[in-house]
């Protein structure tokens, strides 16, 4: 039946409508916790135009892998910001504000990652928007909040510094080393997603009284609530949480191993069929019925789980990760290969599902990028197109947003109120672009956004 | 507005303190969660009640699995640490879907329900004639929300393996280049802390279960201007996955595969955890004036020649990270973390390039976090008096609204708690009748 639901659900995905259909965005953010929200939003089908400093824009067109272009655009850039609209506004000018006031009056939600205070200064904070624009749903994020301490004292914050100053990198380690930071910007992306689940509650409520509201979104405070029983443990024994490497102390066995190959596996056996599972793929069915074993509580204390897990990796060394993942299948307990981004990018299953989703885009050619992973059989999120340089759209969003002719334009560009992208790589559009493609109002224009400057 | 300042006026409407003043943004919504070992589905629903959605934990009469997955098997009054945090605000009950009259409950429940979420491989729920086909004809406005290791459709679908926090980790490319780097000439059994690394506890779960609430809240505000309902789709290690910001398109770019990095970072710098006298900090200036900043904060800026940087991209290339890490690193060796810290805020006020400076963070354990003041003022460990279990201190408040915070009314139950409440609500079932339905294994 799973199949009637979701058959051709890749092929029909643009026959169908976006759930969010009609929302309007404005957003003033940058590096990752601030862009990667909308971007959510924008896969849903709200319409999110997205604010810059120009010259030079968004920090994160900065994230260059060992110096790596994608397209000549920022690798770790692209990803948090797709199906956007690009302004490139320079906030310190009055002209420029009133430019944000006039968007700001007709969206639903306004997001921003600047320091508290730094909008109210500039005219256009929450509470000077609110008095034009009731309805307004505000997200604010940072490190800290608004209030308290740490806020007080303006402390700068970022992904890594979260995941340092959680706890969360110290937990993430192997016993007895350093704290390990994680490949991922965690606190960056769990933090903008989280930021959006309260949106989603506030555009509800909107709909049901017509009330806005204003949401402040900490990075670090969405990190403590992911870290589920630290908090209560601590509380109860009074001990600190400790580090377990790849061990998860929740779940036993459930750890990772070095194969034959010195390539790695991962094995997840607790439920009761799937522990009977791994041990009869061990040839050790006794196990199973081990009183320190058998049941799940037991199985957990530390020298019973350290007893097990040493069993297990005697048993994985002499295989290899495909051997465990087939015998998995079998037996039915579960494990995986430790995938790498090959893997990920490379594999049909993703692809067939639409969350690797091919992007044909006008400026950065064709590629492959992770659509919004919830898959929705009536809406389905999808993403259209990728990155633009800064202030790319600023004709369209004048004209067709605010409707402000080619004199008044011209006028914003003159003052430095509104401007476009540095003539450098990460900034300016690909070389190979045929200033042309992707420009929805001014193409042919007497002041196309053309290259460079 | 003058005379207050914005952060007293913040917090005067949105303190959790003052939360249950407030209304709630989904009060007029039912969700059943039939979620199994999943935190990811567990999760999910904490985030709805935590808005004031009625959410019906469904259990089989034996209980969750997931009860039981807590550390070391340590259980507060016989429930496990993660499932009593996640049982929030839901209301418990028990009901057998293995058998028939159980599954007639069910469809009566569903009739009059908004959301349902379920993690069972798929196929399962299909197979007992509860899938989202079957149930759409009893609520047309049925959200039919599934969460499951990959998915609903596509080839690997048909796996039946279970879902693991730390298999989602390791199938989604996080795990596998997170970790210590082991050099050259060495060898695993010298250094066996060097391999790939997962983090966090279960943040390979939590990811889906917040991706599926704001997809259910779309679904919602669709539903509300079309009045149709459908069915969700998440796969928990794409779900993870897809917070990657660099690698897939540096793989598709060039071929090269993100491999360990310790803590350095292949996409940015200055980003990364440095040694000190006493532990160690985290640093971040990925701009260049902040990166020059820094280094003049260290007392190095005509040393290094830091005025003649112009732009960032020559200090990212692999050998040229790894050297300035060995010279950055020497000097932080130095000072300890708290003088490190103070020297950034110093900088920020009378720092050459002031108001611009690094940002320096001390790396903490969870429990300076639990008892930082900071928190504790912010609400998220405020203890929650459960009339069952007592005060229990869970993360909480992670977000504040000015109009419908989210809150936490009670923590946990325990397993068919609210047989008695839930069923005379939604069925009318009294005692006599729910008697029938123990002894008949149903409840």
């Amino acid at each position: 039946m799973a199949e009637v639901t979701w058959r051709n659900y890749l092929e029909n995905k643009h026959s169908r409508p976006a759930p969010l259909k009609g929302i309007k965005v404005l957003e003033a953010c940058t590096i990752i916790l601030g862009p990667a929200g909308p971007s959510f939003l924008a896969k849903l089908g709200a319409e999110v135009v997205k604010c810059e400093f120009p010259p030079l824009g968004d920090t994160s067109r900065n994230l260059i892998p060992f110096g790596d272009y994608f397209r000549e655009q920022g690798t770790g850039f692209v990803h948090a910001n797709q199906n956007k609209y690009w302004m490139g506004l320079d906030l310190h000018k009055p002209e420029a504000q009133e430019i944000y006031r006039q968007l700001a009056a007709q969206a639903d939600i306004v997001e921003e990652n600047m320091r508290p205070g730094v909008l109210e200064k500039w005219n256009v904070g929450y509470r000077q928007l609110k008095e034009i624009n009731p309805g307004l749903i505000y997200l604010a994020k940072n490190g800290f909040g608004q209030w308290g301490q740490y806020a007080e004292e303006n402390r700068p914050s970022n992904d890594g510094a979260s995941q340092a100053f959680a706890g969360f990198a110290w937990l993430s380690s192997q016993p007895g080393q350093r704290p390990l930071k994680s490949r991922l910007y965690i606190c960056d992306n769990f933090g903008a997603l989280l930021g959006e689940v309260a949106v989603m509650a506030a555009l509800r409520h909107r709909r049901r009284t017509g009330k806005g509201q204003y949401i402040e979104l900490s990075q670090t405070e969405s990190i403590i609530r992911s870290m589920s029983w630290v908090w209560p443990y601590q509380q109860m024994t009074g001990k600190m949480a400790m580090p377990a490497g790849n061990r998860d102390l929740c779940v036993s066995p459930a750890d990772t191993f070095r194969c034959r190959d010195d390539r790695f596996v991962a094995i997840g056996a607790a439920l009761p069929d799937d522990f009977k599972g791994l041990c009869s793929a061990m040839g050790r069915p006794e196990l199973a019925e081990d009183p320190k074993f058998k049941n799940h509580l037991d199985r957990l204390r530390d020298e019973n789980t350290l007893e097990l897990l040493d069993i297990i990796s005697k048993w994985v060394r002499g295989k290899t990760p495909e051997e465990i993942e087939r015998l998995a299948e079998k037996h039915g307990f579960a494990a995986t290969r430790v995938q790498s981004i090959k893997d990920i990018v490379d594999d049909r299953h993703w692809r067939e599902r639409g969350t690797m989703a091919y992007v044909d885009d006008p400026m950065l050619g064709p590629f492959y990028e992770f659509d919004f992973p919830v898959l929705m059989s009536k809406t389905p999120p999808k993403v259209r197109w990728s990155v633009r340089a800064i202030g790319f759209d600023n004709e369209y969003v004048l004209t067709h947003k605010l409707g402000k002719n080619k004199e008044q334009i011209r006028k914003l560009y003159e003052r430095g109120a509104i401007g476009r992208w540095a003539d450098m790589i990460s900034r300016r559009p690909p070389e190979d672009w045929d200033g042309e493609t992707g420009v929805i109002m001014s193409r042919g224009a007497a002041n196309p956004p053309g290259k460079g400057k | 507005m003058a005379q207050q300042s914005a952060a007293e006026w913040f917090r005067e409407r949105d303190d959790p303190a003052i939360a249950h003043t407030k209304p709630e943004a989904l009060d007029d919504i039912t969700v059943l969660d039939l979620s199994y070992n999943s935190y990811a589905g567990a999760f999910c629903t904490s985030l709805l009640a935590e808005f004031g959605a009625e959410v019906i934990k469904i259990e089989p009469p034996g209980g969750d699995f997931m009860r039981t997955c807590t550390p070391y098997g340590i259980q507060h009054q016989g429930v496990g640490l993660n499932y009593l945090t996640e049982g929030r605000n839901k209301f418990h009950v028990t009901l057998d879907l293995q058998k028939e009259e159980a599954r007639k409950i069910l469809e009566k429940m569903v009739a009059q329900a908004d959301v349902l979420v379920e993690t069972f491989t798929p196929g399962v729920m299909d197979g007992w004639g509860i899938g989202y086909e079957q149930l759409k004809e009893i609520n047309p406005r049925l959200i039919f929300a599934s969460i499951t290791p990959f998915g609903q459709f596509g080839p690997k679908s048909k796996s039946k393996m279970s879902d693991y926090d730390n298999i989602i980790q390791a199938r989604s490319g996080m795990h596998y280049a997170t970790g210590e780097i082991l050099p050259e000439g060495k060898t695993l059994d010298e250094m066996p802390w060097a391999i790939p690394t997962k983090s966090g506890p279960w943040i390979g779960a939590t990811p889906a279960g917040a991706f599926m609430a704001t997809g259910i809240m779309a679904a919602l505000y669709w539903r509300d201007a079309s009045g149709e309902g459908q069915a969700l789709d998440c796969a928990t290690s794409e779900a993870y996955a897809s917070f990657d910001d660099w690698a897939y398109q540096w793989y598709q770019e060039t071929g090269r595969v993100a491999e360990r990095f310790g803590n350095l970072d292949i996409a940015g710098w200055l980003y990364c955890f440095a040694p000190t006298k006493d532990g160690a900090v985290f640093l971040g200036a990925l701009r260049l004036e902040q990166w020059q900043a820094f280094v003049d904060m260290l007392g190095k800026w005509d040393e290094w020649g830091a005025a003649e940087w112009k732009e960032m991209a020559p200090f990212m290339a692999e050998d040229q990270q790894i050297k300035w890490a060995d010279l950055c690193f020497a000097e932080t060796r130095k000072y300890t973390n708290r003088e490190l810290v103070d020297m950034s805020v110093e900088y920020s006020k009378k720092g050459r390039l002031a108001p611009i400076a690094p940002v320096v963070a001390p790396i903490g354990n969870p429990m300076d976090t639990l008892e930082d003041p900071n928190w504790n003022d912010r609400g998220l460990f405020t203890p929650v008096d459960d009339p069952v279990y007592g005060p229990v201190v869970l993360a909480q408040a992670q977000y504040k609204l000015t109009e419908t915070p989210p809150r936490t009314k009670w923590v946990c139950r325990p397993v068919g708690y609210d047989n008695g409440f839930v069923y005379l609500k939604y069925l009318s079932y009294g005692p006599e009748k729910l008697k029938k339905l123990k002894e008949a294994g149903v409840i």
